[in-house]
């Protein structure tokens, strides 16, 4: 199957280099429509879906590999390798940071950099580490999955006070969203909040960004030091924002701190 | 209408700081408009499950799509429990600036009802799973089964086939009445053996394999009837037959599966029928249809007999003293007959005796 199906890639813009985005648990590429714009211009900026989630190719989803990161880290090699000649800049949302990290360093030649949007290692506490929750807030997590499992159709879906403003986008994404198939969320959902890869972080050579909320229940701030601290290259970015999608609440911020970083390091 | 809502409404910025609450969801929640209003987010409400979701769903869908629907979260009452309640939410500009209108519904007995729903389908997956595995078991089971009746069959054979020799050699030689009596016993036993084995190797074929396999050809059913019946006379030297022959001409059969059809119905009617009666086989060959049938006196079978006998493992009688085998004979009759493209039958009556006949096509 041809991985740009499989993904549902969207490719975009034009420049001597790519920059990748990727979605993070309970999105789709439509999470990048307010921050990948900024960029069409200076890079060939390429969008896709993590399988199971949004247009993907749902009879690609395997449970056994996607029961870890690394399943989802092997797609984004396979993607880069597919859609890039020369390195890459790969921009990760939330989990997607930590699976750009696996793919980057299990393949450091396909990677020139990583920003990661609101990232955490390791979402459970853990001795002197604080990751902000314990598990069993990840299986409050998974019940209230659960509590939307019968009106998932619905509860994602415009429709019934419509969006006024932008009707064609309320369609675009009730179809995407709508094809989110619950068991696939309950999985992906405990991979992403079980997850530990705090053991690959200092191997990451490439330069990173990790931009950091102020008030980030998901990431907290005492995370993005975490890394900070952790990561060989690292460059923090704190931006003033309530949440965990401020590439959707304060895209212009979340542009100027990665214009900084890509311009400092000549990308 | 606000204050008044049958329903809890409240209003917060973008953020999710509540600037605005309804005495609806107040009661609700537990908790005054002023230690709400300015005080709390939204998302302070939701249990930490809900938080997640609030984060990962809620509000990147709300800013996208400018609305959500049908959202169930559960909501912290002031003392700590929980309040399963339905979310429909709207983000617009509001005199300049971006705010979040919710209403809530209450949904604690929709909450139990879903809860159930979940609970059983998740049951459903598991007996599901279940069944496919046992499933799965009872087939690695029963192709064990049919490899060892298979092996247990062929290496029965050849000691069967051994002592079957051992007993012609002595039943040739200078004997006394008792030991020719023994000897007799020793043939009738083994070919009984030997029967029983292909019975058990059909059986396994028919129940588990492609069904009974034939090699259909021109054959002389009174022949095959003949040979038949002159074995079991070597085995059977006490027993007394009659053959019966009506009409003429080859029909596509098997002789080898007529034989052991005729074998089986034969064994049965001087095992059950009458100990000192005539046993009368009928072969008639018409000019569609080809009739065998075999004809014993003696008590009749009942008919809830009657109902069962044809299916495999099940017993003529209870009698355990009775000279029988596992029960396969009645099966591996009709097996022969539907592989003919005929079926077997039975009539039995106190006056008429017992009668088993299989018919099948001539062409």
């Amino acid at each position: 199957m041809s991985i740009r199906k499989r993904n549902h890639v969207t490719i975009s813009g034009s420049g001597p280099s790519t920059m990748v985005f990727a979605h993070g648990f309970g999105c789709d590429q439509n999470t990048w429509r307010l921050l990948a714009p900024a960029y069409e211009g200076r890079y060939r900026t390429v969008l896709f879906d993590h399988v199971g989630s949004g247009a993907s190719d749902l009879s690609a989803y395997d449970k056994t590999k996607y029961d870890s990161l690394e399943g989802y880290a092997t797609d984004v090699i396979e993607l880069v390798e597919d859609i890039a000649t020369g390195p890459v800049v790969f921009v990760g949302h939330s989990v997607s940071a930590m699976i750009g990290l696996l793919a980057n360093v299990r393949r450091p030649e396909l990677f020139a950099a990583q920003v990661m949007i609101g990232p955490s290692p390791c979402y459970i506490d853990d001795g002197d580490y604080v990751g902000g929750f314990v598990r069993k807030d990840i299986e409050s997590l998974l019940e209230t999955l659960e509590g939307n499992y019968l009106g998932w159709a619905s509860n994602m879906a415009p429709a019934i006070m419509g969006a006024p403003e932008k009707p064609e986008l309320a369609i675009e994404l009730t179809n995407s969203f709508c094809r989110t198939d619950p068991a696939i969320a309950k999985q992906f959902a405990r991979v992403t909040f079980l997850s530990d890869v705090r053991a690959e972080v200092p191997k990451l050579q490439a330069p990173t960004l990790v931009l950091q909320c102020t008030d980030d229940i998901i990431a907290p701030l005492a995370v993005g030091e975490y890394l900070r601290r952790a990561l060989p290259r690292a460059n923090l970015a704190l931006i003033e924002n309530v949440g965990h999608c401020p590439h959707l609440s304060s895209p212009s911020a979340s542009a100027d701190a990665m214009d900084t970083f890509l311009r400092e390091e000549r990308l | 209408m606000f204050e008044m809502a049958a329903c809890g409404l409240l209003r917060t910025l973008d953020n999710g700081v509540i600037v605005r609450v309804n005495p609806t969801f107040c009661a609700w929640v537990g908790r005054s408009a002023e230690a709400l209003v300015g005080r709390r987010r939204f998302q302070d409400l939701l249990t930490m499950g809900g938080r997640i979701f609030h984060q990962t769903h809620w509000a990147p869908l709300l800013r996208m799509q400018g609305t959500l629907a049908e959202v169930k979260l559960d909501l912290l009452h002031e003392e700590g429990a929980s309040i399963p309640m339905v979310l429909n939410a709207r983000r617009h500009e509001a005199d300049g600036v971006v705010v979040h209108d919710i209403a809530a519904f209450v949904a604690r007995d929709r909450d139990t009802y879903e809860k159930e729903l979940v609970l059983a389908r998740k049951r459903l997956e598991l007996a599901v799973a279940e069944a496919e595995r046992l499933q799965e078991e009872s087939k690695d089971r029963a192709h064990f089964a049919e490899q060892m009746i298979g092996i247990v069959s062929h290496d029965l054979r050849n000691p069967l086939a051994a002592i079957a020799m051992g007993a012609g050699l002595l039943a040739d030689g200078d004997l006394s009445e008792e030991q020719r009596g023994a000897v007799e016993r020793i043939s009738r036993s083994t070919s009984r053996a030997t029967r029983l084995i292909v019975d058990l190797l059909d059986f396994t074929q028919a129940r588990l394999g492609q069904g009974l396999r034939v090699s259909a050809e021109p054959t002389d059913v009174h022949a095959a009837v003949f040979h038949a019946l002159e074995e079991l006379a070597v085995v059977f030297p006490a027993r007394k037959t009659t053959h019966v022959r009506i009409g003429s001409g080859p029909a596509r059969a098997d002789a080898q599966r007529l034989a052991q059809l005729v074998g089986n119905l034969v064994t049965n009617a001087f095992a059950y029928g009458a100990q000192d009666g005539v046993v009368t086989v009928t072969s008639s060959v018409g000019s569609d249809l080809v009739a065998l049938a075999v004809h014993n006196d003696g008590p009749p079978i009942s008919e809830t007999v009657q109902r069962t006998m044809f299916r495999p493992m099940e017993r003529g009688t209870t009698d355990s003293h009775h000279p029988r085998s596992v029960g396969l004979g009645l099966f591996i009759v009709r097996e022969i007959a539907r592989a003919h493209g005929g079926s077997a039958e039975v009539t039995s009556t106190a006056s008429g005796g017992t009668t088993f006949s299989v018919v099948f096509p001539r062409r």
